[in-house]
């Protein structure tokens, strides 16, 4: 087993996730500062631990980076690689994502280890290129991230920054949303909704009566959030070729139930399902109101504004966390035997293998 | 959860702004040449809110008649925003007769019983007082609420934590709001609060806690509706944190040498050009519109200036009246 003493992992954690009006009008979760912190400490253990030799971390205002730079040079960080930050001028907001990741994928990282929402990560999707992106999600609605133990994410992002597993047999393609109206440009990684609203306000969307339209790169069944709507017509996978087109409202075609936020369950109509082929441009339909982008509220339009919405194969290239562990455990990446050769076989045959403890 | 009138939100913000604009200019008016905070018509500190006008009037737009709240040092704002009298306000300002206390207690001490409005100048003291309020609609069985606002540098007292504990035990119907102005005074968050958000905060107490990020009226109201109507329907309390600004100094005459760069932009984060720019841009409002409503107000508070300057003062005999309950 041979896991080379390079790479550099970036790091964003979005301080601000998780603290929307939905903690109010559904069940969402607190996913406090600390939380955040903590998971970022696992994921440099996770990293540190496959040979991983720089972490690259976003600066922020909201206590996370002013923590681990204070922990850096302390015994806790022992596990971890080396730890910088990014040189940039704060904004408490998405820009700064937007900065940190720009100097991320200048410095030559390997990968980036995303902690947020979907927000968080559309936000990482517009700056990263071509380098894989590893997500936790520390936000609320949680579509585009998959959940794993951030230990784990850490090893996967570092198993393929290091080169021990090529990013093009774990980390594919995944497809976005832009929307485009006037000068306005946003991207969407799960879905962008047409609402009623006459108003941004808190941001969230949280009231199945107000949609009108969705859009959607995939919908699984499992899940929660807007494309939960579209799932139990028509299941789309991160990988197929296609994504969904929902016009709500009556009359309907079917009537789904669907987890629209945490803990919020609503009966949504819809009128028409349609598939929408990867490189279609679609006009939003709807005359007036608010474009949502992957849950949140960001725009509102009028009759005399033009909205598009473009389906493409341009999303960044998630690190299946599942995935690169099979393959790491196949390839006994994290397994070093023991035992003498003349026991390989009978280790081998038992259901309960011995194990060094994980170091490379 | 009360719809959203723009206008209404754009008229009370603004009229609120020229009370701020008004006091500031008759407080200075007779401290001159030698500054001296004894002197003149207004003696004694004074806090204006001109820049927090959003949270105020955002979180108010959602209240009804009945409803409590226990303002902090700084008042102005959320008592105009909660129909307290502007005359009668005004007039306990300038120490008067006519004033909410007859003129005993003075800008940070505005009591008005009619309207459940109180205020202290003691740091967190109103969030124990509003528990008290919520505990009494609560066991009367209306559907009463009471706010609770505080600065995010008045979380670090013990009365927000005991409050805290106390509303989410009993689950009381109070709604604990927190004006972030990045100042305590003049110290920053960073240097005294080991949380990044007080939303953290509630989530050790087990309630929810929410963040509002940019002095959004809209935002805010629409937080605060959706606190408000978890309280009336006896789901118990919330916290929302608002993250506003504070446009002048922590008290007239404050020279503000501590915030450094923060001051060079504070002007362009004003939210009421802010507010007049995006309804204007969305066709609700016009440029005739925004001099109608400043027009307005500025004949408001001449009226409650003029009322104030015009009402006797207390003399020696009224020392001991109205004093003890």
């Amino acid at each position: 087993m041979v896991v080379p003493d390079v790479g550099i992992v970036g790091i964003v954690a979005n301080p601000s996730s998780a603290r929307d009006i939905r903690r109010l009008v559904a069940n969402g979760a607190q996913v406090t500062t600390n939380a955040k912190i903590n998971m970022v400490k696992r994921v440099l253990v996770g990293l540190g631990s496959v040979g991983v030799s720089r972490a690259l971390s976003m600066t922020d205002l909201g206590g996370i980076s002013a923590t681990l730079a204070d922990l850096a040079n302390r015994p806790a960080s022992k596990a971890w690689p080396t730890l910088d930050f990014v040189d940039q001028i704060l904004t408490q907001s998405a820009a700064d994502t937007t900065i940190a990741v720009q100097a991320m994928v200048a410095a030559g990282v390997g990968a980036i280890v995303v902690l947020g929402g979907d927000g968080t990560n559309g936000v990482v999707a517009d700056a990263c290129g071509d380098v894989p992106i590893a997500s936790i999600s520390t936000g609320t609605n949680n579509v585009f991230p998959r959940s794993a133990e951030p230990t784990v994410v850490g090893i996967a992002a570092g198993l393929v920054a290091t080169g021990a597993l090529e990013a093009d047999e774990v980390a594919c393609r995944t497809k976005s949303l832009t929307v485009r109206s006037g000068e306005r440009r946003h991207r969407a990684l799960v879905d962008v909704a047409i609402t009623a609203h006459d108003s941004v306000a808190s941001g969230a969307v949280w009231d199945s009566s107000m949609v009108r339209e969705v859009f959607l790169c995939f919908a699984e069944p499992h899940r929660i959030g807007l494309s939960s709507i579209g799932a139990h017509v028509r299941t789309v996978r991160r990988e197929d070729p296609f994504g969904l087109y929902l016009r709500l409202g009556r009359p309907a075609v079917a009537t789904v139930r669907v987890p629209l936020g945490p803990g919020l369950m609503a009966d949504v109509d819809l009128a028409e399902v349609a598939e929408l082929p990867t490189g279609t441009t679609m006009r939003v339909a709807t005359p007036f109101g608010v474009v949502a982008i992957d849950g949140e509220r960001v725009f509102r339009f009028g009759s005399h504004d033009t909205v598009t919405v473009t389906l493409l194969a341009d999303g960044p290239r998630a690190i299946d966390v599942e995935g690169a562990m099979e393959r790491a455990s196949a390839r006994g990446l994290l397994t070093r035997i023991t035992e003498p050769p003349s026991r390989r076989m009978q280790i081998s045959n038992q259901s309960t293998t011995t194990q060094s403890g994980g170091h490379p | 959860m009360n719809p959203l009138n723009r206008l209404d939100l754009y008229r009370q913000m603004v009229r609120i702004r020229q009370y701020e604009s008004r006091i500031l200019k008759e407080y200075h008016a007779d401290k001159k040449p030698a500054w001296d905070i004894g002197a003149g018509l207004i003696p004694g500190e004074m806090h204006l809110s001109a820049g927090q006008e959003p949270s105020a009037v955002g979180v108010c737009a959602q209240l009804k008649k009945g409803d409590a709240i226990t303002a902090p040092h700084r008042p102005h704002h959320f008592a105009l925003a909660h129909g307290v009298d502007m005359n009668a306000m005004t007039a306990e300002i300038y120490g008067r007769n006519t004033g909410l206390c007859h003129g005993k207690g003075g800008h940070m001490h505005l009591f008005d019983p009619e309207n459940h409005f109180s205020c202290s100048g003691i740091i967190a003291q109103g969030y124990p007082v509003a528990c008290g309020q919520a505990l009494a609609f609560k066991r009367k069985g209306t559907d009463q609420v009471a706010v609770a606002v505080a600065g995010e540098g008045a979380a670090n007292q013990g009365a927000f934590h005991e409050s805290l504990n106390l509303a989410s035990l009993w689950k009381l119907p109070v709604i604990f709001v927190i004006e972030d102005n990045d100042w305590a005074i003049s110290v920053p968050r960073s240097h005294s609060t080991a949380n990044a958000s007080n939303a953290d905060r509630a989530a050790g107490y087990g309630m929810p806690g929410v963040r509002i990020e940019n002095n959004d009226v809209e935002a805010i109201s629409e937080a605060a509706g959706a606190a408000i109507d978890r309280a009336r329907a006896g789901e118990g309390p919330s916290l929302i944190e608002i993250h506003t600004l504070r446009l002048w100094g922590h008290f007239e005459g404050d020279a503000q040498a501590y915030r450094g760069a923060d001051l060079d932009t504070v002007n362009e984060r004003d939210p009421i050009p802010l507010y007049a720019a995006a309804l204007t841009e969305l066709g609700e409002l016009s440029e005739d519109g925004i001099a109608s409503i400043a027009a307005e107000a500025i004949a408001e508070v001449d009226a409650a200036i003029t009322f104030a300057t015009s009402s006797p003062s207390p003399t020696a005999d009224d020392a001991l009246l109205h004093v003890f309950a």
